[in-house]
């Protein structure tokens, strides 16, 4: 479904991501998980569309991003970490106007709709201006949008950020649903246990480099982690030493 | 006072940074303001000038005219300072982002006050400062004014920006303890648009072009003791004129009772500020937090209309549309724009049912005609001033949003286009109504109708795609407040390149229309070699339209498609 083939981008003298090779396929849950500024948002960036690479190519379901991007888009829903909004729209009138964009607006789409205000627990916010919405509303209604058109592929950038604990185990359910139906999830997430939890192959990136790639079992098989959980593993690849220097100097 | 330089140091840092990152646009942005703003300078220096000297030249009532022009100036600053302060008072004491880290913060409330009151007061009165100094300095020098005269200036005008910035602030700091702060932003543009468009009809339907005939002058004397009656005691913009005018007229009153009265106002009414502000400013602020829900009236029948019109379009095309239209209606930061321009355009046709053309020693016919020409390159002025608030901003207001519609597959080109063609429509539609309502009420003839109303469709393509690819290409989609999209540079570049536009387009049909004109007023044929020229000219021109209208959005398009967000 995914290929990231020697992706890399630049700005200025900065090298943000740094020839990352990636391949995910069908069905697969992917955790990309890193340290701030390790790349994360820019890779995501670039599998969405909004920033070339500076050199390499994504490739999803077949399709070269760079050459035939609106078709590539297609089978795409997208959640960013910050979910800013047309404000001055009502929950239905965003999602009616994000079918449109995807040119899904057959009968069907009405129903589609009130499934999914139902499924993130919206239905009774329908018609209420998104201004007038709590941060974590907005990440529902983002990721009722990014299923609206019945995408193969959900990218998204932190998917908890915002929401109360009850919408987190939602977004979990929602995704491993996903999965089992045959659909691709793509997640950069900081939150390791959501990541060990949902998804069946994690990458760790550091410093615009892949440093590890595998699932639970075989990235703590190569950090020596044994029955740990993904936190130690995470740690042990990134620099824990770092962050044990950071707590001890936060203790008064 | 450490707290306080702390604060007015990093707005100063902020600013400073800000301007390191747009390091090539710096110079040429700063030749174009300083350009424009010389200009301005200049302008109203000379118009000054011109008025005071005449006013010298005139006995009796000559002063008195001039000093009554200095009490409308002061009036008029002070009103423009109150409006200005209260505006940017809402922004700097209750809307600015860091007020949520600052308020959580042990900062004194007294220095928080005295912080933002001089960012206040630098934000809301340098233009006000910036082009008051030629007026006064035309009062200076034709009245031989003395070293004195300039020196009190100062010492007049410093009590009168700490007044009005006071009172400014007293006045939101109530309102916003009364009123939610988010609406309070609304409702004060909405009123004060109203209050300048009332202003403006009402000065407009007086007919002051009637104060020329000269059987209006038979109250001479009720005129000159009106003259002589000051506006109001207890006004403090009269203060400030009172205690300039001896200075300039040698006129024997107190100047400096009236200058110590400014101090005292201006001082006691900077603590009361902070008294109130004391009280009151946590509970207002607090209110302000809360009043982000506000519900905004969404009617179905235009709704449902809206979809029925756009059903035959393409999904992609139709929902953009759709969606551009509705914020456009609920966006209330866009109406008071709307409202003046309407203004605008009401006394512009009004003006033109008003002309005494018959009047005129000039031969009728031909001036109408003139007249038509001329106006068919300011009504296009016109339309070029709507776009700069409308079509121009279009693409910036896609905004933080604008993640969705690029990662999304509809093509850029499609979403500028179909920007286009909206604005396109909704700039046509006054541009014609202007051009055929003045061409009628001037009885131009049918051959200057037809010409004007089809130049005008042609340069509305050239000012639409302007006004869209200058847009996309001076995109500003982190902006907080719509109307800084078109003061920007973007927006100055394409008023420029706009009005050169329309100026070249005009040049280039002023000759044709002047041999036609003249073998009709001289009842001689066209000849081939000017027949020729007529279409070589007519040619031209529409080959700068047909420009205009590709090359901008070309440019946009491109500009656009290389963006990263």
């Amino acid at each position: 479904m995914i290929q990231l083939i020697e992706l890399g981008k630049r700005f200025g003298n900065l090298v943000a991501v740094d020839g990352i090779n990636l391949k995910v396929d069908s069905g697969e849950a992917f955790g990309f998980l890193g340290p701030n500024g390790a790349g994360k948002t820019t890779t995501i960036k670039m599998m969405a569309g909004l920033i070339k690479p500076t050199s390499g190519k994504v490739v999803i379901d077949g399709w070269d991003l760079a050459e035939h991007p609106n078709r590539a888009k297609k089978v795409v829903g997208f959640i960013p970490d910050r979910p800013f909004l047309y404000e001055k729209l009502t929950a239905l009138e965003f999602l009616k106007f994000i079918a449109g964009l995807y040119n899904f607006s057959s009968n069907g789409v009405e129903g589609k709709i009130d499934y999914l205000f139902g499924l993130f627990g919206l239905t009774d916010w329908r018609n209420e201006l998104i201004e007038s919405f709590s941060h974590g509303m907005k990440q529902r209604l983002v990721m009722a949008s990014a299923f609206v058109h019945q995408p193969k592929l959900i990218i998204v950038d932190e998917p908890m950020v915002g929401l109360d604990p009850k919408g987190a185990k939602l977004v979990k359910e929602v995704f491993r649903g996903f999965c089992a139906k045959g659909g691709t999830i793509f997640m950069s997430t900081h939150t390791l246990e959501i990541a060990e939890e949902v998804c069946d192959r994690i990458a760790i990136i550091q410093e615009g480099k892949i440093i590890a790639v595998g699932n639970m079992k075989e990235l703590k098989e190569r950090t020596g982690s044994g029955g740990k959980n993904l936190e130690s593993v995470f740690f042990k690849l990134t620099g824990g030493e770092e962050v044990k220097r950071i707590v001890d100097a936060l203790k008064v | 006072m450490r707290e306080i330089i702390l604060l007015l140091k990093t707005k100063i840092l902020s600013y400073k940074n800000s301007s390191k990152n747009e390091e090539k646009k710096r110079f040429l942005r700063f030749i174009i303001f300083f350009s424009v703003g010389l200009l301005f300078w200049l302008g109203t220096f000379l118009i000054f000038f011109r008025v005071l000297s005449y006013f010298a030249s005139i006995e009796v009532i000559g002063a008195l005219l001039a000093s009554r022009l200095l009490s409308m100036v002061f009036l008029t600053f002070f009103s423009l300072l109150i409006f200005s302060n209260v505006i940017t008072a809402l922004s700097t004491y209750f809307l600015s982002d860091d007020l949520q880290l600052l308020n959580s913060t042990p900062v004194a409330l007294s220095s928080l006050y005295a912080g933002r009151f001089v960012e206040n007061i630098v934000n809301s009165s340098w233009t006000v400062l910036f082009f008051s100094f030629p007026v006064f300095l035309a009062y200076g020098l034709v009245y031989n004014a003395t070293l004195l005269y300039y020196l009190t200036l100062i010492g007049v005008i410093v009590p009168f920006l700490l007044l009005s910035a006071a009172l400014g602030t007293i006045l939101i700091l109530i309102l916003v303890y009364i009123f939610p702060a988010r609406r309070l932003k609304d409702i004060i543009m909405l009123a004060s648009i109203f209050l300048v468009v009332g202003v403006f009809l009402f000065i407009r339907f007086l007919q002051p072009e009637r104060l020329v005939n000269p059987e209006s002058f038979y109250l001479v004397m009720d005129y000159i003791s009106n003259l002589k009656t000051p506006t109001s005691p207890l006004i403090p913009s009269q203060w400030a004129a009172n205690a300039i005018s001896p200075l300039l007229f040698g006129y024997p009153e107190d100047w400096g009772f009236f200058l110590l009265l400014l101090w005292s106002t201006g001082l006691a009414f900077v603590v009361m500020g902070e008294w109130v502000f004391k009280r009151i400013y946590y509970d207002a602020w607090s209110k302000a937090q809360e009043a982000k829900s506000a519900k905004l009236s969404r009617s179905k029948i235009i709704n449902r209309v809206l979809e029925t019109m756009l059903r035959p379009f393409p999904s992609q095309i139709r929902v953009v549309v759709l969606k551009d239209i509705r914020i456009f209606l609920r966006d209330t930061n866009q109406w008071p724009q709307l409202f003046l321009i309407c203004a605008l355009v009401v006394i512009y046709i009004y003006n033109f049912s008003v002309l005494p053309l018959e009047k005129s020693p000039m031969p009728t016919f031909y001036l109408e005609n003139l007249l038509s020409f001329i106006n068919l390159g300011l009504a296009a002025f016109v339309i070029a001033a709507i776009a700069v608030r409308f079509t121009f901003p279009s693409i910036s207001l896609e905004g933080r949003s604008f993640w969705i519609v690029k990662s999304s597959p509809l093509e850029l080109r499609k979403l500028v286009w179909s920007k286009f063609w909206l604005n396109f429509f909704f700039l046509l539609i006054p541009a014609e109504i202007l051009i055929i309502t003045t061409d009628i009420l001037m009885n131009a003839t049918n051959f200057m109708l037809w010409l004007s109303a089809i130049t005008i469709g042609g340069m509305t393509f050239g000012i639409t795609s302007l006004g869209i690819g200058f847009g996309a290409y001076f995109s500003r989609f982190k902006v907080e407040n719509v109307s800084q999209i078109a003061t920007g540079f973007g927006g100055m570049m394409y008023m420029i390149v706009a009005v050169s536009f329309i100026g070249l387009v005009v040049i280039l049909e002023a000759r044709p229309v002047y041999l036609f004109f003249m073998s009709k007023i001289r009842s001689i044929p066209l000849t081939g070699a000017e027949l020729t020229e007529i279409v070589v000219l007519l040619f031209m021109a529409l080959i700068l339209n047909v420009l205009a209208f590709i090359l901008p959005m070309k440019l946009g398009l491109r500009k656009l498609a290389s963006l990263e967000i």
